[in-house]
């Protein structure tokens, strides 16, 4: 009984945060609804028992990417009054509509039951006996999964040097008073 | 009365675990709240008296209550009344949905850290078995990292909030100055869950009852706690509330308690970081050569040890807290480029080699041995 | 009744909210209890006591955009780091060789970022 409230009140609050992030005008805001969401679906992850993810979630995805969304939003710093938006199209009104049906006809589907995944393998009781969820993820990344492993080390390599790239204006050609106004200049991200 | 202690334990056996365990959590909750709550007080008195003595003068003492002026003790409390009752002056342009709630961002993961923190072997009492932290997670170091890693929004939102493009600054620099300090001190830790195997904190205090973890990882040890000064935005890292730089940075626009505020998330944030380092590397609540059960013996309760512990925790934790003090009023402050080249250029390969080759050492050991 | 034992999340949700609470009530304080006479120099925006020179709403450095983003690639590193280190008991020779590719490769790209001087002048 208390987990049905639990569950019903973190998932609301999650969908409150979730209209916020999309209806605000300030960035900000919707930076800061986003990351109380995200947060919140940590929370569901918790609530399900897969502590190492909902700790992931919030350490990565909250912790660290919603920082860089913050960062670039105040580096852009944009007035927000130029950021009012025109009054809705008839082809939006008509998506948001859809959207709304689908969201009705999709809870319904699932209040009635019918959407059912099956039950896996790794249930509660057996991640418990094999040491807790970090210790089977773990095993199983470094075991059966190195290739994707090592493949998602490539993955960040890359990052690593497309942000740079992006980010980093190549110094080398420029020289005393014109290097000195390049370094000032501001938020350009050629 | 008519409720004898029997009836009192056979009403008891009959209620859900369930219940007893979540009123055990509340009354830990309070007294680790309590404790936490007085650290910052303590700390202001601390850091006044602290260093007028390495400076030769004597510090606050005037203040007092009824002629008891107890050191100037009672300095901290005249100075929070003043605060409570001056006038709050939020500017006109700033944002004040974000201007209040900034402050809070700054409080509450200190708080939900400090729930992690083991004080104490866990208490048996009545057949059921109370753990001496508040919360017991399995991914306690991940809970830990993760919820530190939101304070970096309380300072960001309070300069971006006020306006003011001082505060904006320095909040930005601050920000990435703790982000990029968050990043060592998490790899610091590594070669801890290494050695022990677990990310419990409770097991990891556990294991350090012949050894304490100092002396395992001592590199470790040095890293968390140059990390530990950056993260609380302490001297000699302190540039984002440099008091000759940039006004007072992030803080510009904030006056009255809601300044206090923010001090009060980094005095919990810098004990919660204190308690943390001693659970790490010092043996937590374990007292050097004395075992958990000899002390059982000698107090004859489960509970009064575990007390002990929390004790032998907390002078840990004061040493601590006396090491930022003195290392504030010693050292002079970072340039903020030398701040970021130390962090980056630095530590995270310090933190890096020094994982490889605990990593290297640790799996000669396991070889030789089979 | 059936012996349940405490989902060990449900403290922290507890303490969450409780923090949260507590955060808002210190912050309200002192806006709640202190005096309020509105004064317009009183609240204006501090620059020095001058007048405000340029508006706040100018656009910042990239420096800022780059640390955060090294942060999470960074960041996602030392989870996997976490990861191996939990298993290290189990996986022996064979866990370290691949994860010192992994930190190899990294190393690598730290490397590229320090040559390309993107870690400069923050």
């Amino acid at each position: 009984m208390a987990e049905v409230i639990v569950f019903y009140s973190i998932a609301s609050l999650l969908v409150f945060c979730s209209i916020m992030v999309v209806t605000r005008k300030n960035p900000i805001a919707s930076a800061i609804y986003l990351v109380g969401a995200l947060f919140l679906v940590a929370a569901v992850f918790a609530f399900l028992g897969a502590d190492f993810v909902a700790a992931i979630q919030v350490l990565v995805y909250a912790g660290a990417i919603m920082v860089l969304f913050l960062f670039v939003i105040m580096l852009l710093n944009i007035d927000p009054e130029l950021l009012k938006s025109p009054p809705m199209t008839a082809g939006e009104a008509a998506v948001l509509i859809l959207t709304i049906l689908s969201f009705i006809v999709i809870s319904v589907t699932v209040f009635k039951g019918q959407l059912v995944a099956p039950v896996g393998e790794l249930t509660t009781q057996e991640i418990a006996k094999n040491g807790g969820n970090t210790a089977v993820i773990g095993l199983a990344l470094f075991m059966k999964y190195v290739w994707p492993f090592e493949l998602a080390s490539f993955l960040i390599l890359l990052a690593i040097v497309a942000s740079v790239v992006i980010a980093k204006k190549d110094k080398k050609k420029l020289t005393g008073d014109q290097a000195d106004a390049e370094r000032n200049m501001v938020g350009d991200l050629r | 009365m008519g409720l004898s202690l029997e009836q009192l334990t056979g009403w008891l056996a009959g209620v859900d675990e369930f219940w007893i365990q979540l009123a055990a959590t509340i009354v830990k909750f309070i007294v680790v709240l309590l404790i936490s709550l007085h650290v910052p007080p303590l700390m202001v008195w601390a850091e006044r008296r602290i260093p007028a003595l390495m400076q030769r003068r004597k510090g606050p003492n005037r203040v007092g209550i009824f002629r008891f002026r107890l050191f100037g003790l009672m300095q901290p409390l005249a100075d929070t009344i003043k605060l409570i009752f001056k006038e709050e002056v939020v500017p006109d342009t700033a944002h004040k949905f974000f201007f209040h709630l900034a402050p809070v961002f700054v409080i509450f993961p200190a708080l939900l850290v400090i729930t992690a923190v083991p004080f104490g072997h866990p208490v048996t009492l009545g057949g059921y078995i109370f753990p001496m932290s508040v919360t017991r997670v399995d991914v306690g170091f991940l809970f830990v990292l993760a919820i530190s890693s939101i304070a970096v929004y309380g300072i960001s939102l309070a300069g971006w909030a006020s306006n003011n493009k001082y505060s904006l600054l320095g909040g930005l620099r601050a920000s990435a100055q703790m982000i990029s300090y968050e990043i060592p001190l998490g790899m610091s830790l590594i070669p801890i869950v290494l050695i022990y195997g677990t990310l419990d904190l409770n097991e990891i205090v556990m294991q350090q009852q012949n050894v304490w973890g100092v002396f395992l990882a001592p590199i470790s040890f040095v890293l968390f706690v140059v990390c530990m000064f950056a993260e609380t935005n302490r001297a000699p890292f302190d540039m984002a509330e440099g008091e000759s730089e940039i006004v007072a940075g992030y803080l510009t626009e904030y006056g009255t308690f809601k300044f206090s505020a923010f001090f009060l998330g980094e005095y919990v944030g810098m004990f919660t970081l204190s308690c943390l380092a001693a659970t790490f590397f010092f043996g937590g609540w374990q007292i050097p050569f004395v075992s958990y059960e000899t002390l059982v013996q000698i107090s004859g309760s489960s509970l009064v040890a575990s007390l002990i512990g929390m004790m032998v925790l907390l002078v840990k934790a004061a040493f601590f807290m006396w090491l930022y003090i003195w290392v504030r009023w010693t050292l002079p402050r970072f340039r903020y480029d030398q701040l970021m080249s130390l962090g980056w250029k630095f530590l995270l390969p310090l933190a890096l080699a020094n994982v490889v080759i605990t990593a290297a050492v640790l799996v000669a050991l396991q070889a030789s041995r089979l | 009744m059936e012996q349940q034992a405490m989902n060990p999340y449900l403290p922290v949700l507890i303490f969450l909210v409780f923090g949260f609470i507590f955060g808002c009530i210190v912050s309200a304080l002192s806006w709640l209890i202190g005096p309020r006479k509105y004064n317009k120099s009183k609240h204006e925006i501090y620059e020095c006591g001058v007048p405000m020179v340029t508006s706040a709403r100018e656009k910042n450095s990239v420096k800022f955009y780059l640390t955060a983003i090294l942060f999470i690639l960074f960041d996602i590193e030392t989870v996997f780091l976490f990861l191996w280190a939990k298993s290290f008991n189990k996986l022996g020779w064979f866990g370290f060789v691949e994860v010192i590719v992994f930190i190899v490769i990294l190393v690598v790209g730290y490397v590229y970022v320090v040559k390309r001087g993107a870690l400069e002048w923050d």
